[in-house]
């Protein structure tokens, strides 16, 4: 089925144009693509498959990208191959960012994205300050790391509505 | 004389410090001067924009505007930080709403967001001072064969990141070759070393790490030479789980960029506490006879 709005999206996603309508699926993102690489199976019907997320998410087929396995769209590595190599320009890589995004907040995304807004929501950082590696900091002569105003970064994720997408461990 | 705003970034800073420590010294000897600033989480171009574009915007331009104030560039000594900067950067000069929205959070916390400073990543400052490099090397590191790993974020994308060739990389290698050690081409220099998807994934993340290790055994390469903590983290840390999980031995010692100049420029393995690698530097050093 069609999802009309979720199409719109799409469409607005891309910066400044809707490039992505004029994906001709030549497949250079899946036949480059790292992780697609390593969990394709000989025929190519399972496994991560940049190509077929963008097809759908350009025709609105939220169904088809949101009710299969959440490896459609965390299989993404980020790498930006598929960015670089696609012939239409296509920013493959933001279009995937939309689509997680999404999942994030139906709260389907890996546990890992959720501790790491945590800790950031809690320090400011996505790695929290330790004693151990602060003596350490010490031993190498180094400075104290700048203490971040942890108070703002909760007032901007507060007023975005970010905080409402943590979950509780 | 220009001073940068370090950014340091929330792996090395609170993880693996000892690449600041090298970092650091090094870019003394070549008088890149640096100072402070309370700086956030960048925040990571791999997990905090995937799950929130709009919080990641808006964190990220809170730190620009932070070097803003100051009127200074950041130098950032990581691909993630240095890829969301550059990245929050593009998307906020390219599309004015999304400008217009992070100012007006912005504005509650007493901040604005302007776009009037450059983020530079260290390997691209480096490169300018190649001729200060040349003259501060010590140490020829010509018994060394090095394969170089500079990591997706540090050319891609290539629209933002500006900085070298997106699928044939070279700055990385040009800088290992002043300090006197021989590149090896692997072939895989370009692909990813898994990092993201392993967070999600961990036998993708393992198995496309497996790819990297393999071809740079079969190389020879004494040592792998690479410019992201990221990147460190994987190759260093997780290793020996790809030795454990393949049931195939490979180690193969790590160096930041900042360790191998470091130690070319007559710094001690001590000193920049080399010794704080997961996988030994042994063979290293006494190739080196540091």
């Amino acid at each position: 089925m069609i999802d009309f709005e979720f199409r719109k999206q799409v469409m607005d996603y891309h910066m400044g144009s809707n490039i992505i309508k004029y994906c001709y699926q030549c497949s250079r993102c899946t036949d480059y693509c790292p992780v697609s690489k390593v969990t394709k199976d000989f025929y190519g019907t399972t496994g991560y498959d940049p190509r077929h997320n963008i097809l759908n998410a350009l025709l609105g087929y939220k169904e088809a990208i949101f009710s299969s396995d959440p490896l459609t769209i965390w299989g993404c590595t980020v790498c930006d191959t598929c960015d670089e190599l696609c012939p239409q320009n296509i920013e493959l890589t933001e279009i995937f960012t939309f689509l997680k995004n999404e999942s994030i907040t139906k709260g389907e995304g890996p546990d890992y994205l959720y501790s790491q807004a945590k800790a950031i929501f809690e320090n400011a950082k996505a790695i929290p300050s330790q004693s151990a590696i602060e003596r350490r900091r010490q031993q190498l002569g180094l400075p104290a790391v700048a203490t971040p105003n942890v108070k703002e970064i909760q007032t901007l994720l507060r007023n975005i509505g970010s905080d409402k997408k943590l979950k509780e461990e | 004389m220009t001073e940068y705003k370090m950014f340091e970034g929330c792996t090395i800073g609170n993880r693996i410090p000892f690449v600041e420590a090298a970092s650091r010294k090094v870019f003394e000897i070549l008088n890149i001067q640096t100072s402070q600033a309370p700086f956030s989480c960048c925040p990571d171009p791999t997990g905090m924009k995937s799950f929130d574009n709009n919080a990641w915007l808006t964190i990220g331009a809170r730190n620009l505007s932070l070097a803003e104030e100051e009127d200074k560039n950041i130098i950032s000594l990581c691909n993630g930080c240095t890829n969301t900067l550059r990245g929050v950067k593009h998307q906020l000069k390219h599309d004015s709403s999304r400008k217009e929205k992070v100012n007006a959070e912005l504005a509650k916390i007493g901040k604005e967001y302007k776009g009037s400073i450059d983020v530079r990543h260290f390997v691209d400052v480096l490169k300018e001072k190649s001729d200060d490099i040349k003259n501060a090397i010590t140490k020829q590191l010509s018994n060394l064969k090095v394969a170089c790993h500079p990591g997706c974020h540090y050319m891609r994308p290539s629209e933002w990141m500006e900085s070298d060739d997106p699928m044939h990389p070279t700055t990385l290698k040009e800088i290992v070759t002043i300090s006197g050690a021989n590149i090896v081409d692997y072939g895989v220099e370009a692909l990813c070393c898994g990092s993201a998807v392993h967070n999600a994934y961990e036998e993708h993340g393992l198995q496309i790490l497996k790819e990297k290790l393999d071809a740079v055994k079969k190389s020879g390469a004494d040592v792998i030479c690479v410019n992201c903590p990221a990147c460190f983290q994987q190759f260093d840390t997780l290793q020996r789980n790809v030795s454990k999980k393949f049931e195939k031995e490979y180690n193969i010692p790590i160096l930041y960029l900042t360790e191998l100049l470091a130690l070319a420029m007559g710094i001690t393995p001590d000193e920049i506490g080399l010794k704080f690698h997961r996988i030994r530097l042994k063979s290293v050093i006494e190739k080196l006879e540091l």
